[in-house]
């Protein structure tokens, strides 16, 4: 009897406490923001009066979401008790958000329906990450670094129906980078960048000593033997092909960018990162001398909006034609202020794209700077959670797979709000788990699945096997 | 009280709660820092202690002498690489072949994704196998013998 005690009591102890705690204010935050934006649509001059409160039907879809989120966390308490307990949490509140923004914007866009199909995409979402855990369970994490090249393979035929695709639709059209599935339409790219950081992940952890040693040598520089470097430059050529072809800068920066933090974190030789970026400024500054399309990309950066009142001809012409999304998402950012419009009482129709590419804008209208402030707070914690468990992870493989997953959500949340601030030329990159987009939720989900199952790893070598 | 005053007051609840949510966040990655670097001092106060060994028996194609006496620490990786525990410059054996930890006194032995295999007593290591002393723990081509 004591002893069954002790042990319910060792359980009590173990539930993951930690992890309910972090998912009580994410529910509060969206239960209230849901309210607000059902309140919004009332008269603002009326009184508010409890019998026209939204009913509990009217805020099924975010209880819904978290039924689903609280379900993930008892799954987690079953199966993997001592997995990271912040992750979820975090990733909670940000798709939550995430659906609470496409259900605002669906009418302003005209698609009523968004905010559930977003609902049905976390929650598929969420499935997809458990499932993950499950199937990396029984084998160890190393079965991913055995398929390495199956990996790099399934990933160069994503490529290949990209590149086919972009050459046969209109390169001008926002979407030409997506596959059609029956029904769906689905972007290679989520799942390129995976298959990217795996393959970089179990090349590097077997190929870095002979990398970090370097084969050549010039003065004082070591350069790798080139029989090893030969995936690497094939990586470069495909980033390459992928901004002058597909015309994705958005990927082909992303690519390159985990590229660039992989070879780092992997051989600890800052002469490799160095000369990959003179590399990559040398052809981009010969791109943007030879090619127009590069040229209309960049000319939105040196656009000065502040002084739109001695704007010439010229300067109107471009903000109404090739600057207008930018143009317009700044000035929505500027509307939104300091302590922003207010969620649902934002005017986000003007900025085209707004539910995806420009997403970081319309939350940036509704919910000000300080939002915007708790929002990259959200993400810096995933990606220090992410690097946590890089750093705890006990083998070189789970480590760079973690590290380089994070630097995914890392470079994707950069390139995006920089590309909507006008600090970079825009693309089409989304901004993980609050842009509207089936693949960009799933792919995400994913990622963190692979980064909860490592975590998992790690405890279960630190603490036994029990 | 108006329904646009109401909503002011929703919006400030909102930016109150987000930002409560993030020190939240805060305040548990900090206790779950602290709980980590104590017990990581702990374990760094002994420095790793020798807990076993490999005693190489049939040392295949190398010229390790058979008799060969590798020291386990509580996290042991056998492999090519330089930063591994023990370090076998051996073709055959991969950039990190093998992992052992012991744990509740047992030890357990994995492969770590290698081309030629571990194997404990001619099983194959590709899951986690336990072992105990007296096992004959085969790496690549070298068969060791764990002892205490």
């Amino acid at each position: 009897m004591a002893q069954m005690t002790q042990r319910s009591s060792g359980g009590f102890r173990r539930y993951r406490w930690t992890e309910l705690g972090l998912f009580i204010l994410p529910i509060v935050i969206l239960l209230l923001e849901m309210t607000q934006l059902l309140l919004t649509k009332l008269d603002p001059a009326s009184t508010p009066d409890l019998r026209k409160f939204p009913s509990i039907q009217e805020l099924t879809p975010i209880i819904g979401l978290v039924a689903v989120l609280l379900l993930a966390h008892i799954v987690l308490n079953i199966f993997f008790r001592k997995t990271d307990q912040f992750l979820l949490p975090l990733v909670g509140l940000l798709s939550g958000l995430g659906v609470l923004m496409a259900t605002r914007l669906g009418p302003a866009i005209g698609d009523v329906n968004q905010g559930n199909k977003q609902l049905v995409w976390v929650v598929v979402g969420l499935v997809i990450c458990l499932g993950t855990i499950f199937a990396l369970r029984n084998r160890n994490i190393h079965w991913l670094a055995r398929y390495k090249y199956t990996a790099a393979l399934f990933g160069v035929i994503l490529f290949c129906t990209t590149l086919v695709n972009a050459l046969h639709a209109n390169l001008d059209t926002p979407t030409h980078d997506q596959l059609k599935l029956g029904p769906f339409a689905f972007q290679p790219s989520e799942l390129l960048k995976i298959c990217v950081v795996i393959f970089f992940a179990a090349y590097l952890s077997e190929n870095s000593d002979v990398l970090a040693e370097g084969g050549w040598r010039i003065g004082r520089l070591h350069l790798p033997p080139l029989r090893q470097l030969g995936p690497i430059a094939l990586m470069l050529f495909i980033s390459l092909i992928l901004f002058l072809v597909v015309r994705e800068l958005g990927l082909a920066l992303l690519i390159y960018g985990i590229f660039l933090s992989m070879i780092y974190l992997g051989t600890n030789k800052l002469t490799y990162v160095l000369v990959s970026v003179a590399v990559a400024v040398l052809l981009g500054f010969v791109g943007f001398k030879l090619l127009p399309y590069v040229r209309q990309r960049f000319a939105v950066v040196g656009f000065d909006v502040v002084n739109w009142q001695n704007w010439s001809d010229a300067d109107t012409h471009f903000a109404s034609n090739a600057g207008y999304q930018v143009v317009q998402g700044l000035i929505a950012v500027s509307s939104g202020g300091i302590l922003g419009a207010g969620f649902g009482l934002g005017h986000p129709g003007y900025v085209p794209v707004i539910q995806s590419d420009m997403v970081f804008t319309a939350f940036a209208e509704e919910f000000g700077l300080i939002g915007l402030f708790a929002l990259m707070g959200i993400y810096l914690f995933v990606l220090y959670r992410g690097f946590r468990i890089a750093i705890e992870a006990t083998d070189r493989f789970s480590k760079l797979l973690a590290a380089g997953l994070t630097s995914i959500f890392a470079i994707q949340t950069l390139i995006i709000s920089a590309g909507n601030l006008k600090l970079m030329p825009l693309t089409g990159i989304p901004l993980p788990f609050l842009s509207y987009g089936g693949s960009s939720v799933i792919g995400n989900f994913i990622i963190i699945g692979i980064l909860l199952r490592i975590s998992y790893n790690t405890a279960l070598e630190r603490d036994g096997m029990g | 009280m108006q329904l646009d005053t109401f909503l002011l007051i929703l919006r400030i609840l909102f930016i109150v709660l987000l930002y409560l949510f993030l020190m939240q966040v805060v305040i548990a990655i900090t206790r779950d820092l602290r709980r980590t670097s104590a017990s990581s001092e702990d374990m760094d106060s002994k420095g790793p202690p020798v807990l076993g060994h490999l005693i190489v028996v049939d040392s295949g194609p190398t010229n390790i002498l058979p008799g060969t006496r590798f020291d386990l620490q509580p996290q042991t990786i056998i492999g090519r690489g330089p930063t591994n525990t023990i370090q076998i410059t051996e073709n055959f054996i991969s950039s990190e072949h093998t992992r052992l930890w012991f744990r509740n006194g047992m030890w357990y032995v994995q492969d770590a994704g290698s081309v030629n295999g571990t194997y404990v007593n001619n099983q194959p290591a590709r899951e986690v196998i336990s072992a105990k002393p007296g096992d004959i723990i085969r790496v690549g081509y070298i068969q060791f013998k764990l002892t205490a």
